[in-house]
């Protein structure tokens, strides 16, 4: 279903590296997605999987190394910046709604806002993405009185609404009860589905064998591996990855 | 009742102020004044009479004003008012040392002599009707006259009348004085032209940086201004009220009233230099006549 | 209470200064604290410093020091302006410290999760303050903000002190000193009348602070 142009790649990391004080967090992180890519980053806690997805977007400033999105290299702080983010979906482990608005106009101050689009037109389309992730009935409601699924859902639709050309997805499962994770899961299967380039960090290894264009393993702030799933499922090239996969496999 | 703010600025210039009225010669100041009685007689009951049972009398007074009374360096309040209570006193058979004085700020004068804390109010005290009513005045023992200072190159404002035709144009005085009373129906604005500070010395600042373009009150103290000015400030038009000063007692009390009037009457060389060793030793300061008394009631 | 009748004329102009004061800063104040507050919690260090400097400089100096130095010491620099400017400016610069230790206060008890999802969908700096960490941040400084303000309407009484004639404060100064009255039904009257401003002040902040709670 993914449809590929040629050419330069969507989002692209090279020679990365980032430092929490002492702690080397990123190591030489280098990193090519191709548009329409789903790329699932996994890992065990630690290994700098989130904030490897957080420097995207530059939520996490780099110290040394060079992230371009769309060509663009990545800005410091200001005007720009804002208008690059405005590009990158993200969505959060702790979905970060904005409690104080209404499901619609969570959706709705992006476009509005950023995109100077008008009110009508921002909300007609918001209704649209909420029908879409299945939370449509909701839209009047502030985020307190949803459903931990639901309120990702929201944030789904939240990121959507700017149209991104790339989702950033920051373990979005691992806040859930386990009953609300499929429906979360299967608004992202969508997601992958219609083409969507997206890089994933989860520890949901269901959704990596079925989604994934491309596994990447990372430990202690390095990338260890890079495959297909099938291959990195069956046939892991590292000890570290093999370790690891059997871990999380057994229980 | 409130405490005084004094700025450092404020005791600078109360400081030098004091130091020009003393003039190097203690001496004199010493050796001048009148002679205490001794043993006056009094009719029995009287205040006169208990004061000279006593042989000491409280006297409330200023301790801030520049030539009337004004507390120096060394702690003692020295000024015009001081020597006039000093007079009444020697006739009471009181000396000097004995006389208790104690600050009274304009706010609390009716209330220490209603309350008994003192026995009189020498302080600059303006005569006014609405006073009366709580307190009785012997005197006056002098007529001040409110006047305009200004910096030397105005010549927009020439009297209290300027403030009406110039509404941009600002005054200063003390908050709660009587001259900020005197003022007020010569202003158009009283919102816009008039300002109000705890200090004289804070007016005198506000003139000389321009915050302010004049300073009204008594022309004896404004005339100490100028002579500290080195001609930066000028007095204009003439003295357009007429502020009797009277010694504040306890309310009715008529026989005192009328030895206080009696004393100051009779011992006039005294008063001459009593005013010439303080308040007469401004440059340009006339040397005033005993004003007629007031009937006492 | 003949003192306050007699003299009503004069405690009505004296309450209408105080109360144009008192307006006056409040509207400067909020508008400087935040902006201060916002420098404080800005990413660009150099704000941040400026931020920090202004709240230390004027948190820690005495009101009538700032008012002295607003009264006396700009018209050194040239600065000529009436009184009442200066006493007005004095209090919004010394509030605007305390103002902005209470918003910062606010901002920070929003977690910073809100402030990631605002600029993760593309608002800048500004925007994300203004549309989504203020609004929430404003919940939980309503309490001590309204201290804050408290606060500044009883100093207002200490501009009265800096040149502005006719406030409240210099309107008893007035009735008892020159024209004789009383001083305790006199500033019985001030006091009544500076309730007057902050008895209704408190119950407003009292019921925003019980609408904010219901919306949260």
């Amino acid at each position: 279903m993914t449809s590929r142009s040629a050419g330069e790649p969507l989002v692209r990391l090279s020679g990365v590296n980032k430092w929490f004080g002492e702690l080397h967090v990123l190591q030489d992180i280098d990193l090519s997605i191709d548009r329409g890519e789903v790329v699932v980053v996994i890992g065990p806690s630690g290994s700098g999987k989130s904030t490897l997805c957080r420097t995207i977007n530059r939520l996490e400033p780099i110290q040394q190394g060079e992230i371009a999105i769309d060509g663009e290299r990545l800005p410091e702080e200001g005007k720009q910046l804002a208008r690059l983010r405005a590009d990158v979906g993200m969505v959060f482990q702790s979905f970060n709604l904005f409690a104080h608005k209404t499901v619609l106009e969570n959706v709705t101050l992006g476009p509005v806002k950023v995109r100077r689009q008008s009110k009508g037109e921002a909300e007609r389309r918001a209704r649209e993405l909420l029908d879409r992730v299945g939370v449509g009935a909701q839209a009047e409601k502030v985020p307190a009185q949803l459903s931990g699924g639901q309120q990702q859902r929201v944030a789904i639709a939240r990121a959507l609404a700017m149209d991104p050309k790339v989702m950033l997805f920051d373990e979005p499962t691992s806040a859930l009860d386990p009953e609300m994770i499929n429906e979360v899961l299967d608004v992202m299967t969508t997601l992958a589905r219609d083409g969507m380039t997206m890089v994933v960090v989860t520890h949901e290894m269901g959704f990596a064998r079925r989604a994934a264009n491309r596994v990447v393993f990372m430990d202690a702030g390095r990338i260890v591996e890079s495959a297909d799933p099938e291959t990195f499922f069956t046939r892991p090239a590292s000890d570290r990855a093999k370790d690891f996969l059997s871990k999380i496999l057994t229980h | 009742m409130r405490t005084r703010r004094t700025t450092l600025a404020a005791t600078v210039a109360i400081a030098s102020l004091a130091l020009a009225a003393c003039g190097g010669d203690e001496a004199d100041e010493t050796a001048a004044g009148p002679p205490v009685a001794e043993a006056p007689e009094f009719e029995p009951g009287t205040t006169m009479a208990e004061l000279a049972e006593a042989g000491t009398i409280t006297v409330g007074t200023k301790f801030d004003q520049p030539g009337f009374g004004l507390e120096n360096l060394e702690g003692e309040v020295e000024g015009f008012d001081v020597e006039v209570a000093k007079i009444i006193a020697a006739e009471l058979g009181i000396a000097p040392e004995d006389i208790d004085f104690v600050e009274t700020p304009s706010a609390v004068r009716e209330e220490v002599i209603e309350g008994g804390e003192v026995d009189m109010v020498v302080a600059t005290y303006t005569i006014n009707d609405e006073r009366r009513e709580r307190v009785s005045f012997a005197g006056p023992y002098y007529v001040a006259g409110q006047q305009i200072m200004v910096r030397s190159d105005n010549t927009t404002i020439t009297g209290p009348e300027s403030f009406m035709e110039n509404p941009d144009a600002t005054v200063c005085t003390v908050t709660g004085s009587t001259p900020s009373e005197n003022i007020r129906p010569y202003l158009a604005s009283e919102q816009e032209q008039l300002v109000l500070f705890d200090e004289y010395s804070q007016c005198v600042d506000a003139l000389s940086n321009g915050t302010v373009d004049a300073v009204t009150t008594d022309n004896v103290i404004l005339l100490g201004y100028v002579a500290e000015s080195d001609g930066a400030f000028k007095l204009v038009g003439e003295q357009f009220t007429e502020e009797p000063y009277g010694i504040g007692i306890e309310r009715g009390d008529v026989a005192f009233c009328e030895f206080i009037n009696e004393t100051l009457a009779e011992n006039e060389e005294a008063y001459v230099e009593a005013w010439e060793s303080t308040a007469g030793q401004v440059e340009g300061a006339e040397t005033p006549e005993l004003p007629e008394p007031a009937p006492c009631s | 209470m003949d003192a306050v009748t007699e003299n009503l004329d004069d405690y009505v102009s004296g309450f209408l200064t105080s109360l144009s004061i008192i307006l006056w800063s409040l509207v400067g104040s909020l508008v400087l604290g935040m902006l201060i507050a916002a420098c404080r919690v800005s990413p660009v260090p150099p704000l941040q410093r400026f931020g920090a400097f202004w709240v230390t400089t004027f948190r820690n100096t005495p009101l009538s020091v700032v008012l002295f130095f607003c009264a006396f010491g700009l018209p050194e620099l040239g600065v000529i302006r009436s009184f009442f400017f200066f006493g007005v400016l004095g209090l919004v610069l010394y509030t605007s410290a305390f103002v902005c230790e209470a918003v910062r206060s606010g901002i920070n008890s929003v977690s910073a999760g809100q402030a990631e999802a605002a600029r993760s969908i593309g608002l800048n700096f500004t925007q994300s303050l203004r549309f989504v960490v203020l609004p929430q941040a404003l919940r939980t400084v309503v309490p001590p903000l309204g201290s804050v303000i408290i606060a500044m309407f009883k100093n207002s009484a200490v501009v009265g002190a800096f040149g502005v004639g006719g406030d409240l404060w210099s309107t008893g100064l007035t009735l008892t000193s020159a024209r004789g009255y009383e001083t305790l039904p006199v500033f019985i009257g001030v006091a009544l009348g500076f309730l007057l401003i902050t008895l209704p002040a408190g119950a407003l902040l009292h019921v925003i602070e019980r609408k904010v709670a219901i919306a949260r």
